[in-house]
């Protein structure tokens, strides 16, 4: 079972490393609804190439659609005051959207669940290694461009890079997952005084991972619904017994 | 020397299969399965269901056992049709165990042993989900359970032999004892022949139309996909010139569609179980279609 529990164990390592960032982002931001606004718009891509495509360019297609609603969002935090309300909205209109576009499927909702969702358990090793290439791509083009750029290109280089992980990130973990590990870490590293939010983040969220496997497979519980628990468990706490005041990350920005 | 160890090694492999006096693991897809492997392999087979019987057939949440029984197993019992499409597959390949894949012999496709109904004739699948195959719940026609018991036997003769006689005489009893229970189910049933009944979901098709009842109508426009107030509209009409007397519902969809349908026409809402496990009454394969044929014969 080693091998099992470890590539469970390499996947949910894989999505902190990118996802610790981008989930202090969204937090400083005020956006963090926005991974399930956008992971949500890409399974209406799914559901549409499901529609008319019969399930063909399904990764172009979500990705696509992935990536317009961060541009929508990214135009959006520029022109409103209160990003949230538009976010949640999006996401209400992708869900809704899914529903529809496939009442008039020719294969419906478990065709659709089958593609759009796998199990953390069940994901293959060669899909872990693929991620792992392709956050390492974008993880070293935000750190060459990120803090050099300002302004639109910042909000469209950020928005770019955050619609691709997370599309591909709910296609192996589900949307809850993805979740759980953008914000949970992130949350619990902003109110540490000491050291780097990022790196806090990781080992915050390594632990928690680690716990959660084992939690899951000592009791049998399904996994990735351990994880999301166990990482929502510790935030909570957190967030409820430290002072508000210490938070770091809204202070500076 | 060398001649010497080849001649260990080819015993060594063979070692396992000559000395398992342990019972034979078997992992079973579904509930009503592992009871008729019970039935059938007794004291020389291990039995775990995967799937649990309350929960939808079509959808199953993953725990990390699961990969740990399907790798260890001897035989793995499907019931097939692409009912499992949605997990097995993942299963299987996580597992990774050689000798229960598809087409080897530890891998059992019960669905290979009857005759399907509801085979598309067309390739577009512009009905819902349905699948390719048939409709997968063929193991409601308590006929095919006589046919299912009997692919188990032969297939637990074949990886087991020397306990051949032992699991022909199990499925002889057990053949014998669900002969008696037909003649009493149909005797159950039979006033209730020509009945006109709305299903949910196209799940009792086959018990249905064993005792030939009609079908009337489903609740679901097409296959898996939530009724419409469109598709309910029509429903009405089409009840209102021909009426039906029992709406089947299933354990595991939401009912409200099908009570207001019930109430509305005056039909007799009937929740019946799919599965062993599904209602508390159906513990076994036995008291499953007991349960079937009291509930809607009662």
């Amino acid at each position: 079972m080693i091998d099992i529990l470890f590539s469970a164990f390499l996947l949910s390592a894989v999505l902190l490393g990118i996802h610790s960032f981008f989930g202090l982002e969204i937090i400083k931001r005020g956006i963090i609804f926005t991974d399930l606004a956008i992971g949500q718009m890409a399974a209406v891509g799914g559901a549409v190439s499901i529609l008319f495509l019969d399930g063909e360019y399904l990764d172009p297609t979500s990705l696509s659609f992935a990536l317009a609603a961060g541009a929508i969002v990214a135009f959006a935090v520029q022109r409103t005051d209160k990003p949230e309300a538009f976010i949640g909205l999006l996401y209400a209109f992708g869900l809704s959207a899914v529903f529809i576009i496939l009442s008039k499927s020719s294969h419906g909702m478990e065709t659709f669940q089958k593609l759009m969702a796998s199990d953390i358990l069940f994901t293959p090793l060669s899909e872990i290694f693929k991620t792992a290439g392709i956050y390492a791509v974008l993880g070293i083009i935000l750190l060459l461009f990120y803090n050099r750029v300002n302004g639109l290109a910042k909000e469209v280089l950020f928005f770019v890079t955050f619609a691709i992980t997370v599309t591909v990130a709910v296609r192996l973990a589900g949307v809850l997952v993805v979740f759980a590990l953008l914000v949970a870490p992130a949350l619990i590293a902003l109110r540490i005084k000491k050291g780097i939010p990022i790196i806090n983040a990781w080992i915050i969220g390594t632990v928690v991972n680690i716990a959660a496997i084992l939690v899951s497979y000592n009791f049998d519980f399904p996994t990735g619904y351990t994880l999301v628990l166990l990482h929502a468990t510790l935030a909570l706490t957190v967030s409820l017994i430290m002072p508000v005041c210490t938070v770091r990350g809204l202070q500076e920005s | 020397m060398r001649r010497c160890l080849s001649t260990i090694l080819i015993c060594a492999a063979f070692l396992p299969a000559v000395a398992s006096a342990d019972p034979l693991k078997v992992v079973a897809a579904y509930p009503y399965i592992g009871d008729l492997v019970e039935r059938i392999g007794g004291s020389n087979v291990r039995v775990l269901s995967l799937a649990r019987g309350d929960y939808n057939p079509h959808v199953i949440i993953p725990r990390p056992s699961f990969i740990a029984h399907v790798r260890r197993a001897d035989l793995l019992i499907i019931s097939g049709a692409q009912l499992e499409i949605g997990w097995m597959p993942p299963l299987l390949r996580q597992a990774n165990n050689p000798a229960v894949q598809t087409g080897e012999p530890g891998f059992l496709d019960l669905s290979q042993y009857v005759t399907l109904s509801d085979v598309p004739t067309s390739v577009s699948r512009e009905l819902g989900d349905v699948h390719p195959e048939g409709n997968p719940h063929f193991y409601l026609d308590p006929e095919n359970i006589l046919l299912l018991a009997r692919a188990i036997k032969d297939k637990l003769v074949q990886l087991d032999s020397r306990n051949a006689s032992y699991y022909e005489d199990r499925y002889r009893e057990f053949s014998e004892l669900w002969g008696k229970k037909l003649v009493e189910w149909t005797q159950k049933m039979t006033p209730l022949r020509n009945t006109r009944v709305v299903e949910y979901h196209k799940v009792f098709d086959y018990f249905v139309h064993r005792y030939k009842l009609q079908i009337a109508a489903t609740v679901e426009p097409l296959p898996g996909i939530p009724p419409t107030s469109k598709h309910i509209e029509q429903l009405e009409a089409v009840l209102t010139t021909a009426p039906a007397r029992f709406l089947l519902q299933d354990v595991y969809n939401p009912e409200d569609a099908s009570r207001h349908l019930a109430e509305k026409l005056n039909m007799k809402l009937v929740v019946l179980p799919h599965d062993v496990g599904s209602v508390k009454e159906a513990t076994s394969i036995f008291s499953l279609f007991d349960e079937l044929v009291r509930r809607i014969s009662e």
